[in-house]
């Protein structure tokens, strides 16, 4: 079950051929690897490949599936984008989080358009509100069937980077 | 005699730790307080008691005399220890203490009153003949005066404001023939400015090097020096590394210098720890800058090459004990760095980062100490100073100390939070701070290698497979102990647990 893996401004294809124990075969970008792979629930791993040892910790970000990843110099932007964080992407354009009930930007940005009031009730898909930033409009849906709980935000406010904007039912 | 019996500490993070450390070698009780930020702090945890003070903000908690001392008086502590910082030199939370018949761990009211304020302390210095920067001593009145004292002092000069601040009003000046012409700028300019075009004149010191010495005093008039610290390496005025002998330092300068600091001591009948700050240019002319009434970041690198617990000389001094020790059974042994661990983003113009540590590990091995207060999981406020702690190695000789200091910053790791660990890695690999070739502008001079990330020695496809089974082991069964070391899980015949769609 290959999935993507982006890290930075890549995206790599990474598989797994094979597994006995701690030894594993991977497949990273077509380039094979056999790697002795030990690591603790919290993020800690110790991979021995072809003789070098790499200390790597991984320390979670919002989600299973987004971390930040130190290694010896350097810091790491990691996100497994598998099936359902690929369906999740395609139906909610604009980012908004998946069965979530609150609906944030990620990044700075300014409010265009408040398009729901609270007690309204939307349906999953519904466009709620636009967002301006760095010059790109991106329209945020209600991403369940709700009734809106909360609107935090107005028309012409500026918002910081992970706000909440609206909240539903 | 006064033995001390329980000391309440006016401070939080890692100094009110390393008080607080030697307080329980000499089996003295120890009171914490703790802002509403500070809750989980580990000097909260450390502490045999601890009470609250106040508001996340300093001027509600650290800074609020009267409340410590009502805490004080509460927990019947017989002294106070202000570490460095928030009142450590705030003449009217020490004679409060006097007052109340609190001993304050510090010296009297009167020397930080007479020390504290710029103008006294150079008038206090140059009556007892230590050198200060060449200067006018007050404003200049016209421009032939300048001209005068200029010719006297020598080039290079510093016109500055005496409204000044924020760099306003203040002019370089090399060559005599823009003295005339940089008088006039600088008074407009802070005459635009601070509505007052009232100048003086300072000598500008090329290049120079930042060098305090540590002295202690006791109440019955002995004074002695423990030797130089070098702090030159600094970035937007705070000191980040510092050493202990100084590169620059000669046998005969670090005689003549370490007298006339404990001369300045004298002469203002010192009492405790203190340090004087000067200003040495490279053909080792030294200027008096200013006194420090306490215990400094850096006081550990001292600690090391003497082997003196300065606190605990400091807790001794206020008991009204006698210097254990004389000027000549004083010795610098070996070598002594001090590295300060910010949390801030060195690649982002050293931003501060505050937020939570997830994991921390800290360096060890023979001649490192760190003095620090975080722990996995602690969440670092954004009220206070961004220092999360201070590596401290030692070797016999400075190569050895640098090498040490390199392997110490390979052992820490914390992650969570962006760290300034890896620029102080940059800096032990720089050439002029390896051949002990650096002054103040150190930072600004280097900063083309010091701002260059490493060519990466860690193929990102490691970091690659280990979110993948990460993340394969996260979406089947979720283990139960998160700290020991596992398998990537078999996972052939569960392909059921991830067909989510």
């Amino acid at each position: 079950m290959p999935v993507e893996i982006k890290i930075g401004d890549r995206v790599a294809w990474v598989n797994l051929l094979k597994q006995e124990g701690n030894m594993l075969a991977i497949e990273v970008d077509g380039k094979k690897y056999e790697v002795d792979l030990m690591h603790t629930a919290d993020g800690t791993f110790s991979i021995i490949e072809n003789g070098h040892s790499y200390n790597i910790e991984l320390v979670p970000k919002d989600g299973p599936k987004k971390y930040t990843a130190y290694t010896l110099y350097e810091t790491f932007e990691v996100e497994v984008i598998d099936a359902e964080a690929r369906y999740l992407q395609n139906r909610n354009a604009g980012g908004a989080g998946a069965a979530e009930s609150k609906i944030s930007s990620p990044m700075p940005g300014k409010v265009v358009k408040v398009l729901v009031t609270e007690g309204d009730p939307v349906q999953a898909g519904q466009t709620i509100v636009i967002i301006s930033a760095m010059k790109m409009e991106s329209e945020y849906k209600a991403p369940k069937d709700g009734i809106v709980k909360k609107v935090y935000v107005k028309n012409e406010e500026t918002v910081d980077g992970n706000q909440v904007l609206i909240e539903l039912e | 005699m006064n033995k001390i019996k329980k000391i309440l500490i006016a401070n939080r993070g890692e100094i009110a730790i390393r008080v607080m450390r030697t307080c329980r070698e000499l089996d003295i009780e120890t009171v914490a307080i703790y802002s509403e930020a500070d809750r989980t702090s580990l000097h909260v945890r450390y502490a045999h008691e601890a009470y609250y003070v106040g508001k996340a903000p300093s001027s509600e908690s650290y800074l609020n005399i009267d409340k410590i001392i009502e805490i004080a008086k509460r927990s019947n502590a017989d002294a106070i220890h202000p570490g460095y910082g928030f009142l450590s030199e705030n003449a009217k939370f020490a004679r409060r203490c006097a007052e109340e018949g609190i001993i304050f761990i510090g010296p009297s009211p009167e020397v930080i009153v007479q020390m504290g304020d710029k103008i006294q302390a150079r008038e206090s210095m140059m009556a007892a003949g230590i050198p200060v920067v060449p200067g006018t001593e007050g404003e200049i009145k016209s421009e032939d005066e300048a001209l005068e004292i200029i010719r006297e002092i020598g080039l290079p000069v510093m016109i500055k404001a005496s409204a000044g601040g924020g760099g306003k009003g203040m002019r370089l000046v090399k060559n005599e023939a823009d003295i005339i012409s940089s008088v006039r700028a600088a008074r407009s300019e802070a005459k635009a400015a601070f509505g007052d075009d009232a100048v003086y004149i300072e000598k500008y010191i090329t290049s120079p090097h930042h060098i305090e010495f540590q002295i202690l005093g006791d109440q019955h008039g002995n004074v002695v020096h423990l030797f130089e610290r070098e702090c030159s390496v600094q970035r937007r005025h705070q000191k980040m590394i510092e050493e202990t002998p100084s590169p620059l330092m000669t046998p005969e300068l670090r005689e003549t210098m370490g007298k006339a600091a404990v001369e300045a001591a004298q002469a203002v009948n010192y009492v405790g720890a203190g340090t004087i700050e000067f200003l040495v240019d490279n053909n080792l002319n030294y200027y008096f800058l200013e006194m420090n009434t306490r215990l400094q970041v850096e006081h550990p690198i001292t600690e090391r090459v003497t082997g003196i617990d300065l606190v605990k000389q400091q807790i001794f001094v206020a008991e009204g004990k006698e210097l254990e020790f004389r000027q000549d059974e004083l010795k610098q042994r070996g070598h002594a760095i001090e590295c300060r661990v910010y949390a801030e983003d060195p690649d982002n113009n050293f931003m501060p980062s505050a937020g939570k540590v997830y994991k921390i590990s800290n360096p060890l091995g023979l001649g490192v100490r760190t003095d620090g207060y975080v722990y996995e999981g602690y969440e670092i406020p954004i009220y206070y100073d961004p220092m999360i702690s201070k590596l401290i190695v030692w070797g016999k000789t400075r190569d050895e100390a640098i090498a040490r200091m390199r392997r110490a910053l390979y052992e820490y790791k914390i992650t969570g939070v962006k760290t300034s660990i890896k620029m102080l890695e940059r800096v032990m690999n720089n050439e002029n701070f390896i051949s002990g070739n650096y002054d103040t502008h150190f930072i600004e001079k280097n900063q083309e290698q010091l701002m260059t990330k490493g060519s990466s020695v860690d193929p990102e496809d490691m970091v690659i497979i280990a979110a993948f089974i990460d993340y394969l082991d996260k979406i089947s069964i979720p283990s139960t102990n998160n700290k020991e070391f596992v398998c990537a899980q078999s996972r052939w015949k569960k392909t059921p647990y991830i067909n989510h769609f």
